[in-house]
């Protein structure tokens, strides 16, 4: 039986203000509470102030995912009470979204976007000792009320897990170029899933985080499968992600739907979304990554790949990669170094380009000392890591290192009279001996070295 | 002082203000003791402002005593919208109307009475004591705005309320204490700070003992805002200068005929005989039909009762008002919570509100009365594109005494709105002026116009009134 997985996707759009007052949406290292007013505390008497560059973000994401834009557009409140809830009403998007009727293609699986709306975020709830299901209390931080959120609704079309993750990345990475959100904070997507495979459709609320979106689907499709057998029923009901234990656990039984009790938000006038506008946002929309890609292969004659792997990894990367190749025309050597070394040395730092100490100038630096063969490609590898680290000019950590480092002769040297018996066979001409030699000399210099140059000293000293 | 200031118009005693002729100071030293007695009579506040903050620089409000319901925000004054789960309540801001009393030389001299969230027609529902009639001490004040209406009719100085109605709170308190009450079009004043009970419908306007008086209250608290979405761009006016030497010459005026169904008799013959004193003053009268009057009550129920259960939720004793100790889990707590602070029809309009907006009744009743509210606008357009105004009693009843009201049902209750719910829920102005008693009870006749029209109604008040005070 063939699964079916639909998305709710909450992306954090990163416009300066929230989405009803002038509070900063920047308050993730402020002491709780501060970055709040009477508007997105819900103090009586106030009235919301819609912030129209989050309609503007919006529609930017609407049109990237082919949604119709609505001319007209409406916020309700959506009610239920709840401790991180201000006003015990949400104030979203019910009858007319900004956005619908959209698409994202995964490989060749076209997913259907019912929706795409705006809506305000409610508080954090920070569980005082434990989880959920541990704490006795909890603490709300209204910082984070009001902020501005996408919510965008999928189609069950999604067929795995597997694509669930791609879903996901790719809608990371195309919000990363259209500049509406920021990729590198924690929970700037929190994503609800629906996943059905024999019986009734299961709800997983709340999940952060692309690789657990995967893995509480993939515990979820395991253990329905694993009820069919037995021939158990599948209830519908709505479970929660166990980020430790990786596994999903019942939160209540669905027997109906959710009763929110919708009505017009009439503090806030109906939204007029103008065709002139929408043609305005259009046109300063940036090139977004599918596109850009492609563009990259054929222009720089780089791998579809290559070309692929720089541009989802992100907008700081791929315009990094460009500048470079402004700079210095050897495309294949910045791609092959930036995707195997440069980007291996970031993620174990867990830094993005845009915020590491690397420059565009100083790793074209580096670059060239490859292409010009003052340092070997092993010594390169080497180099890159302290270079990251440090942001230091490569060729000034050429230097160190090797000062570091005893010559290569010396090297060699020792390793000679530690081991006669192998030089004297060396002499000789057996192959393994040779073999044996470099291998004691590439340990020895933790792989900087040469194995050319070994050979060529080695050479050299039977002339001796 | 007593003499000085008793028969003063407020533009007056604002002038006399000025040149200073009379010392505000003073004056002040001296209202405290009167509005302590009056307090006492007739209950009119919520709360009393000892020693109120007096203008520092002149303006055309300067010096005037002003009242405020309670239901709009005062910064650093209790403000409770008459309901104890706001028993404590002290907001951080001045609802922009309060600061343009203020930055207008106006003195915030107190908190009027009101319905709790101005649920109600007759200011009983209160979580307070319940504001009696000067007229008649055993009789209603009206609601929701009864304490302004109240204080209206008993201040011996000159005075303007800053009163609200959603579906007829203004009209009501001031046809049962004989004053003026302005209703203005919905947008016409900012709504920041006032609690909300029905946002679509609620609007802040003004009741004082006189027609010009309470033009000028509206002159002063008018105009757009920008922390009110939903208030109106259009210009604002002088609107006292409508009340003076004004004509109704060729002014056309229509007399709904389904606004005199089941109305005491006596009222219907005083409404009349003012009609035709103003037809005398050359204004063309017609009667007119506006059919659709029969549903204005229920969908007008059904949106505001939506709208209050939602703007409701957000109290329960967290944040601010009425608080307990912590005891059980999130939901015992609030629930504990909105038991004890809200009132007896706080509830009821919750569980209705949340009935009417529920997934399957949704479209047979919150949806359903959105678009009878369309037809109900676009009827009395139609009628304006012929007509300047039209004229209707305020009440269909005297001032019901206290143990009247006890044996009303709800829906009886519900019923003596009938008259002020339509061009309320069409956000269209009215005005209500006194045109004489019944059983030396006051009667109300209310002038309805057009959007953004209040110009015309105060215009056609105010020959109502000169010729009441035959001149």
């Amino acid at each position: 039986m063939a699964i079916k997985i639909g998305l709710e996707i909450h992306c954090r759009l990163n416009t300066k203000s929230k989405l009803f007052c002038s509070c900063s949406t920047n308050s993730q290292e402020k002491e709780p509470n501060k970055e709040t007013c009477p508007i997105c505390l819900g103090l009586p008497g106030y009235k919301p102030l819609l912030n129209k560059s989050a309609v503007e973000y919006l529609i930017k994401m609407g049109l990237a995912f082919n949604c119709n834009i609505s001319e007209e557009s409406y916020f309700s409140r959506k009610t239920y009470f709840y401790p991180d809830m201000s006003k015990n009403f949400q104030i979203t998007q019910y009858e007319i979204p900004i956005a619908t009727n959209g698409n994202i293609h995964i490989n060749d699986n076209e997913i259907r976007i019912k929706r795409i709306h705006l809506e305000e975020d409610p508080a954090r709830i920070v569980y005082a000792n434990g989880s959920i299901s541990t704490t006795k209390y909890v603490l709300i931080d209204y910082n984070r009320a009001g902020a501005p959120l996408a919510e965008l609704v999928t189609e069950p079309d999604i067929k795995s897990p597997k694509e669930a993750r791609l879903l996901l990345e790719k809608i990371s990475s195309v919000l990363d170029y259209l500049g509406i959100y920021d990729p590198s904070k924690e929970a700037s997507i929190r994503v609800d899933a629906n996943i059905s495979s024999d019986g009734e459709r299961v709800e997983i609320k709340n999940i952060t985080g692309f690789e657990n979106v995967e893995k509480a689907l993939s515990y979820e499709e395991i253990r329905q499968k694993g009820m069919s057998r037995m021939n158990k029923k599948i209830e519908r009901e709505t479970r929660h992600f166990d980020e430790t234990t990786k596994m999903t656990t019942a939160m209540r039984k669905k027997e109906y739907e959710e009763d929110y009790g919708y009505i017009f938000d009439p503090d806030l006038p109906l939204i007029n979304i103008d065709k002139n506008w929408v043609e305005k946002i259009k046109s300063s929309m940036p090139e977004l990554p599918e596109k850009r890609a492609q563009r990259m292969a054929t222009q720089y004659s780089i791998d579809q790949y290559d070309a692929n792997v720089i541009v989802y990894t992100g907008r700081d990367f791929a315009d990094f990669f460009e500048s470079c190749i402004k700079k210095l025309n050897k495309p294949k050597e910045i791609s092959k170094w930036m995707i195997n070394y440069l980007l291996k040395s970031l993620n174990w730092r867990s830094e993005r380009i845009s915020n590491s100490k690397v420059t565009v100038d100083r790793f074209i630096e580096f670059i060239e000392l490859i292409d010009n063969n003052t340092i070997t490609e092993r010594f390169g590898k080497e180099l890159i890591k302290e270079f990251v680290d440090s942001g230091d000019s490569p060729k000034g950590l050429v230097g160190k290192i090797s000062t570091q480092t005893k010559p290569l002769n010396e090297v060699i040297n020792n390793i000679i009279i530690e081991n006669p018996k192998a030089f004297d066979e060396f002499k000789l001409g057996k192959k393994e001996a040779l073999q044996f030699l470099i291998g004691k000399v590439l340990n020895a210099t933790g792989k900087r070295s040469d194995p050319k140059e070994i050979v060529n000293i080695l050479n050299s000293m039977l002339e001796k | 002082m007593q003499l000085i200031t008793k028969n003063l118009s407020a533009a007056d005693f604002v002038s006399n203000s000025i040149n200073g002729s009379i010392d505000i100071s003073e004056f002040y030293g001296a209202l405290n003791e009167k509005l302590a007695i009056i307090q006492k009579k007739y209950a009119p506040f919520i709360t009393i402002i000892d020693n109120p903050e007096l203008p520092k620089k002149h303006g055309a409000l300067y010096g005037l005593p002003i009242s405020i319901k309670d239901c709009i925000c005062t910064a650093n004054i209790k403000t409770t919208a008459g309901s104890k789960i706001l028993e404590n309540y002290i907001p951080p801001f001045d609802a922009t109307s309060v600061k343009r009393v203020k930055e207008n030389g106006g003195v915030i001299i107190g908190k009027t009475a009101q319905d709790e969230f101005g649920f109600g027609t007759f200011s009983t529902n209160c979580a307070y004591e319940i504001p009696r009639n000067p007229h008649d001490p055993n009789r209603s004040c009206g609601g929701s705005s009864g304490g302004a209406g109240c204080i209206s009719a008993a201040a011996d100085f000159p005075h303007i309320a800053i009163a609200e109605s959603t579906g007829g709170s203004i009209t009501a308190p001031a046809a049962f204490t004989g004053t003026v009450g302005l209703t203005p079009t919905y947008g016409r004043v900012s709504r920041y700070g006032l609690i909300d009970y029905s946002n679509s419908m609620d609007k802040i306007g003004v009741i004082a003992k006189n027609v010009y008086d309470t033009a000028l209250g509206l002159t002063y608290i008018s105009g757009h805002d920008a922390n009110d979405t939903t208030s109106s761009n259009t210009k604002s006016e002088n609107f006292e200068d409508y009340a003076k030497n004004s004509t109704v010459k060729g002014m056309h005026i229509g007399v709904p005929k389904e606004y005199f169904d089941n109305i005491d008799n006596r009222i219907t013959k005083a409404v009349m005989d003012n009609v035709h004193k103003l037809e005398n003053d050359g204004a063309i009268i017609s009667e007119v039909s506006l059919k659709l009057t029969q549903y204005a009550l229920p969908s007008y129920y059904l949106i505001a009762m939506s709208e209050a259960s939602t703007n409701l939720a957000k109290y329960s004793g967290l944040r601010y008002g009425m608080q307990n100790y912590v005891d059980g889990n999130f939901s015992e707590y609030f629930s504990n919570i909105r038991e004890n602070g809200f009132g007896r029809e706080a509830k009821r309009r919750i569980i209705l509100g949340t009935y009417a907006r529920a997934a399957g009744f949704r479209d047979a009743y919150y949806m359903k009365a959105l678009k009878v509210r369309r037809l109900i606008i676009d009827e009395f357009k139609e009628r304006f594109k012929h007509l300047d105004a039209l004229i209707a009693p305020s009440m269909p009843i005297i001032a019901p005494r206290f143990d009247e009201i006890k044996k009303l049902t709800p829906l009886e209750n519900y019923n003596m709105d009938k008259l002020t719910i339509g061009p309320n829920m069409s956000g269209i102005p009215t005005i209500s002026i006194p045109i004489g008693t019944i059983e030396s009870m006051p009667i109300g006749m209310q002038i309805i116009g057009d959007h953004y029209n209040e110009s015309k109604i105060i215009k056609i008040a105010a020959v109502a009134e000169r010729n009441l005070n035959g001149n």
